[in-house]
């Protein structure tokens, strides 16, 4: 291929990463496989079904051929007169539609069987999500994730609507076929019996290089639409930079050798279907000429004769269809692929081993940490030897640089992820010994940018709550210093929020996030502060929002910005997974340590200060 | 309809292989059909002649029997050959065709493509033009040609075997999947809601998983959720219960065919015209006359979703450029200030502007900075600047020369531009920074990078220039690809820079340090700033304070207190 500077679609990989990758893929695939296969027991009774009914249609077809060779033998050898025929044409009428019953019933079941898989499959992997949980997810694409639980789910349908059907006919059938020919005619009977091995033998062989050469191909062809679409991406760029006609120019010159090494590729891939037509034709042709010389040398009847050279395209057409279900299977492995992928992510989520374990009291929650440490599957330390005890009823915030561990202790103390190390200790008693429900119910938490569901305002705010209660929700809104905005909605409250709603600026969904806290009325709040600059006038709200969450709660802010410290009565300082300084604001700025350093770039940076 | 002719003039190119593709698979079909018909004859002359007792000529037949073995084998061969060729051939010329459109309308072709989601269905829209011809042309190409020689034999011996053949053929492999397909379109837009409702949802619960986790502790969402499953389920069930219901008796077709032939010629048998041998080759020949028609329900099935491809693709091909070009361009001069007077910019379909009344006077050599929160209406400025969208109030100015009188790309040599959604491309290090100039040597690249302070942790990689990136630069962390963005910017060494929140993902320390690295490397470079953070804005010759699309403030780095919004502790 050409030398692209753009379009790498050669540049790639040498030799040794492509045959790594090829094991690697190897090893996916037959992963995704064992994941499918795992999940045909639940199917199992649609498929026994969708067999029985294929091979009554394969039963059919025998005596089909059966029926059409005794009518045209009793009329062409035995002088039958037309009317003495009617009983046999009518018998093929009536196979006719026992033919279109079972064929109705293949594909009915088959698709059954898929569609008891699916719905099951799609709650597994909910429930998988569960248990990894939030932590343990973040690494992935939330689109990746979607995309899993959706096409990935469905695209398993294939597998068992169309492929387990379509390999057990491909077993059943011709062995049928071969089982009533075979005392009829020796003859046929043993050209097929040379011939079908021969067309797996012979696909195989081929398919062996060919195997490995489509493969490669077939990751080529994904590099090459992926580079397409890179492009694509990247048009904006490309054209600030005058590069767009070079460009063309090499998306042209990238399909071009792409369809030159393809096309030497298929030449060969194409030879498995050619011989599968190859041995499939001949034989039929074989058979034909040898049933017609017996016929004239009179060792064989009309009757017997026209029927096997009926059934001969018959024994070769479930192994013909197999080219397809293979198709179906890739089809399916490639979304199975994607399953696979979260099921083997770590469960790291809290269990929650106390379930009904007695509710926590109501009032403040003191919290404390004794030497937690995070580790990530992966071998990468979140937090390491944490300890600190928040007293009930104050206000700390946490602060550190991205990745310092900020969001880690937040996960913790939700119970989405279990301390690999140390313990968490809630009013005194274990988190992990906690009904980890029944602690939620007591816990509210604003993330940067909160999630709006597609519901109204109201049920946005009182999330969870089948029937919100109007009166405080307004409330709730109030002390968040949204209601004036949501009242204006063109429905108010009832104006529908999220993905197909109203959209909300990134500053107002934060404060539908911060009423959700004030509705939910929790003893312990969470609340991560954004990050993105507000306009002053959002800033002053949000900030006053936050100092009345205060009042009789445990508060813990995650604090991006100075003005946000004024509320803290501790601040703990972390770095690098480990807490480096507790203290009060004076203090921390007296010390001279992690946090002083903060503030003084912060303020160098803005030249005022807080 | 319009669509479809576009398509067709699209694949014109490559009619010729296309033609000898159909050619190919029209013979391999007939050599199928042939073969099947022949041995019907040669099976019972041959069973006539030994209860006669005479003997008869075998070789022909036999010979006969073999050429359409070989026939159908070869050709069947040939034509996946030829088809495929055609195919790709139509994919190297679709390909950029579609890209060049779409770098005339750009960025406003992107707009509606910014999610993936929309992405994915493009690349699905285009794969389903590339394999048009295969799926959906060829087969009802082949099955034009082959049929009429089928029928005409049938014909040739009794017409009404031709007609009722035909007509079963005609219902079966058209009629049927025709109306079948009408009936389950509005089945289909219901599956269509439920599974995006499905997705909706399952996007809100992965990522709202941490506040459902909290809140929802009944699981009212995870109700909804496996409750929408299961409706989109059962609607799938019917559905395909529908569809089974209908191409079912499809399958009974073909015998149906051979039983009306048998009871239309076994009366004629004998004195009636039909000489015995003739009537199993008809039978046979119309049971497989269906070889003809099999791909034909599938492609019946893909031409709608084909046009809506076909549609979605060129709509995107067709968004217009949203600047455009002067029938007669004036010459770009050397260098000269950018000047921007009375500029506003409201965004189609907007009620707000992004921006209004901006004034703005980058003279050769100087700097100025726009600051405002994110969505004041800073990365406006930039693409107005690029003129990859006209002002709809106000005029913009090159050397006193009026944008509207001077071509985009001339303009787009003068000013560099580093914006906030620029690309790094699957691809190295290396060729990324060539975008800028593809004739760059390598002391220019490390000149460039050097300044973007990224030198150091290129030429710590094992493969230096040649790191690959990954796909979005995601092998790279987030400060990274900015600092390879930033040296692709000035690797392409326009008189004008504009950098777009350069220092996005960087710490502070690195961030300053970057800032005071350029400025002191071009000491005369001419600079519009375009950031929501207050670095080195002490070095700039003018400020400015962008709220909402409006100046709320500006002034020189004497007053920058006045200027700026509190600072942030961390980001």
């Amino acid at each position: 291929m050409a030398s692209d500077t753009l379009l790498t679609t050669e540049a790639a990989p040498p030799d040794e990463t492509e045959m790594a990758g090829a094991q690697e893929a190897r090893q996916r695939k037959s992963r995704a496989a064992r994941l499918l296969a795992g999940w045909r027991p639940l199917a199992r009774r649609e498929l026994a079904a969708a067999m029985v009914a294929g091979a009554l249609g394969g039963a059919v077809i025998v005596a089909q051929a059966w029926v059409v060779a005794s009518i045209l033998d009793a009329a062409l050898f035995r002088g039958a007169p037309p009317e003495a025929l009617t009983g046999g044409l009518l018998a093929l009428a009536g196979l006719l539609v026992l033919r279109a019953v079972a064929a109705y019933g293949a594909e009915r079941f088959g698709f059954a069987a898929a569609m008891k898989v699916v719905p099951a499959l799609r709650r597994a992997m909910l429930e998988r999500l569960d248990r990894i949980g939030p932590l343990g997810l973040s690494g992935t694409p939330s689109g990746e994730i979607v995309a899993a639980l959706a096409d990935g789910v469905r695209g398993t349908e294939p597998f068992f609507s169309r492929y387990i059907p379509a390999t057990s006919q491909a077993v059943v059938l011709p062995l049928g076929i071969l089982i009533v020919v075979a005392p009829l005619d020796w003859v046929s009977a043993l050209a097929f019996l040379v011939t079908a091995p021969l067309i797996p033998l012979f696909m195989a062989l081929i398919g062996m290089g060919a195997e490995q050469r489509n493969q490669r191909q077939w990751r080529r062809l994904q590099r090459m639409s992926g580079h397409f679409l890179d492009a694509i991406q990247g048009i904006a760029t490309l054209k600030a930079f005058n590069a767009g006609p070079r460009m063309v120019g090499e998306v042209a010159e990238a399909a071009d050798g792409y369809r030159r090494d393809t096309m030497a590729v298929l030449r060969i891939a194409f030879l498995s279907s050619l011989t599968l037509e190859f041995f499939a034709t001949v034989s039929i042709a074989l058979v034909a000429l040898m049933i017609g010389l017996r016929l004239m040398w009179g060792e064989m009847g009309y009757q017997h004769g026209l029927f096997v050279l009926l059934l001969a395209p018959e024994f070769y057409l479930p192994l013909r269809a197999m080219g397809t279900a293979y198709h179906a299977r890739m089809e399916s492995l490639g979304a199975a692929e994607r399953l696979a992928a979260l099921e083997d992510m770590p469960d790291m989520a809290e269990s929650g081993a106390g379930v009904g374990a007695p509710p926590l009291p109501a009032g403040p929650v003191a919290i404390r940490f004794e030497d937690v440490r995070l580790d990530f599957a992966d071998g990468r330390r979140a937090l390491d030897g944490v300890s600190f005890t928040i007293p009930a009823g104050e206000t700390w915030a946490v602060v550190g640089a991205s990745g310092a561990g900020k969001s880690s202790l937040f996960a913790l103390l939700m119970g989405f992820a279990r301390p690999t190390g140390g313990r968490i200790l809630v009013n005194g008693a274990p988190l992990a010994a906690l009904d980890l429900a029944a602690f939620r119910a007591g816990l509210a938490y604003v993330p940067q940018r909160p999630t709006l569901f597609a519901a109204d305002a109201a049920a946005n705010i009182a999330l969870g709550e089948a029937a919100p209660d109007a009166a405080r929700v307004v409330q709730a809104a109030r002390q968040a210093a949204i209601h004036a905005r949501l009242e204006a909605l063109p429905q108010g409250y009832a104006t529908p929020l999220g993905e197909g709603g109203h959209a909300l600026s990134g500053g107002e969904a934060h404060r539908v996030g911060l009423a959700r806290a004030f509705y939910r009325d929790a003893p312990l709040v969470l609340l991560d502060e954004p990050t993105a600059h507000l306009d002053a006038g959002t800033e002053a709200a949000v900030q006053q929002a936050i100092a009345g969450l205060k009042p009789g709660r445990t508060l813990l802010v995650i604090a991006h910005r100075l003005a946000s410290l004024a509320h803290a009565d501790r601040i703990l300082v972390l770095e690098r997974g480990r807490v480096v300084e507790i203290g009060t604001e004076a203090a921390l700025r007296a010390a001279g340590g992690t946090f002083a350093a903060l503030v003084r770039s912060a303020l160098a940076e803005g030249e005022t200060p807080a | 309809m319009r669509d479809f002719l576009r398509l067709l003039r699209l694949m014109r190119p490559q009619a010729g292989w296309m033609a000898l593709s159909v050619l190919l698979a029209a013979t391999a079909t007939l050599a199928s059909i042939a073969l099947m018909a022949i041995s019907g004859w040669f099976v019972t002359a041959m069973a006539l002649a030994g209860a006669a007792g005479v003997t008869m000529n075998y070789f022909t037949p036999s010979a006969y029997i073999r050429a359409c073995a070989l026939l159908r084998t070869g050709g069947r061969y040939a034509e996946r050959i030829v088809g495929h060729e055609a195919t790709l051939r139509f994919v190297a010329s679709l390909r950029p065709w579609l890209f060049a459109r779409m770098e005339a309308g750009a960025p406003a072709t992107l707009q509606g493509l910014a999610s993936g989601d929309l992405l994915s269905r493009l690349r699905g829209d285009i794969d389903r033009l590339e394999t048009a011809f295969l799926r959906v042309l060829s087969p009802f190409a082949v099955a034009l040609l082959a049929l009429g020689p089928c029928l005409a034999v049938l014909a040739a011996h009794d017409g009404a075997m031709a007609i009722v053949t035909g007509l079963i053929i005609l219902t079966g492999a058209l009629i049927i999947p025709i109306i079948l397909h009408a009936g389950s379109a509005a089945s289909a837009r219901r599956l269509a809601r439920g599974s995006a409702r499905l997705n909706a949802l399952l996007v809100e619960e992965v990522q709202g998983l941490q506040e459902l986790a909290v809140y929802d502790g009944a699981r009212l969402h995870r109700a909804r959720l496996l409750a929408a499953s299961d409706a989109l389920t059962a609607d799938e069930q019917r559905l395909s219960q529908a569809s089974s219901l209908a191409t079912a008796p499809l399958l009974a077709a073909p015998h149906l065919a051979l039983l009306g032939v048998l009871i239309l010629g076994l009366p004629r048998l004998g004195n009636g015209g039909i000489a015995p041998a003739e009537l199993p080759m008809l039978a046979l020949l119309a049971l497989a006359t269906f070889d003809a028609v099999v791909a034909i329900p599938l492609a019946i099935q893909t031409i709608p979703t084909l046009l809506s491809s076909a549609r979605r693709v060129f709509e995107v091909a067709d968004t217009p450029a949203p600047a455009p070009e002067p029938a007669v361009p004036r010459a770009i001069p050397r260098s000269g200030a950018l000047r921007l007077q009375g500029v506003g910019l409201t965004y189609p379909g907007a009620s707000t502007p992004s921006l209004a009344g901006l004034d703005l006077d980058l003279v050769p050599g100087r700097r100025i900075a726009v600051v405002g929160p994110s969505g004041s209406g800073k990365s406006s400025i930039a693409s107005l600047a690029m003129r990859f969208v006209p002002p709809s109030e106000g005029t913009i100015a090159f050397a006193d020369v009026p944008y509207p009188a001077l071509r985009g790309a001339d303009i787009r040599d003068r000013l560099a531009l580093m914006s906030q959604a620029d690309h790094l491309f699957s691809g190295s290090i290396a060729e990324n920074l060539r975008i800028a100039d593809p004739r760059a040597g390598h002391a220019s690249l490390c000149e460039a990078c050097r300044i973007a302070q990224i030198l150091d942790f290129i030429e710590a990689q094992p493969k230096g220039f040649d790191t690959e990136v990954g796909a979005h630069g995601t092998r790279l962390s987030g400060g990274e690809a900015r600092r390879i963005a930033l040296a692709r910017a000035l690797l392409a060494r326009r008189p004008i820079l504009i950098l777009d929140e350069p220092t996005e993902g960087l710490d502070l320390a690195t961030e300053a340090a970057l800032l005071d690295a350029l400025l002191d490397a071009r000491p005369d470079l001419t600079l519009l700033l375009l950031t929501h953070r207050p670095a080195r804005l002490e070095r700039m010759d003018e400020i400015i304070r962008l709220e909402q699309g409006r100046v709320v403030a500006r002034g020189g780095p004497a007053e920058l207190a006045r200027l700026l919004p509190p600072p942030a502790l961390t980001t």
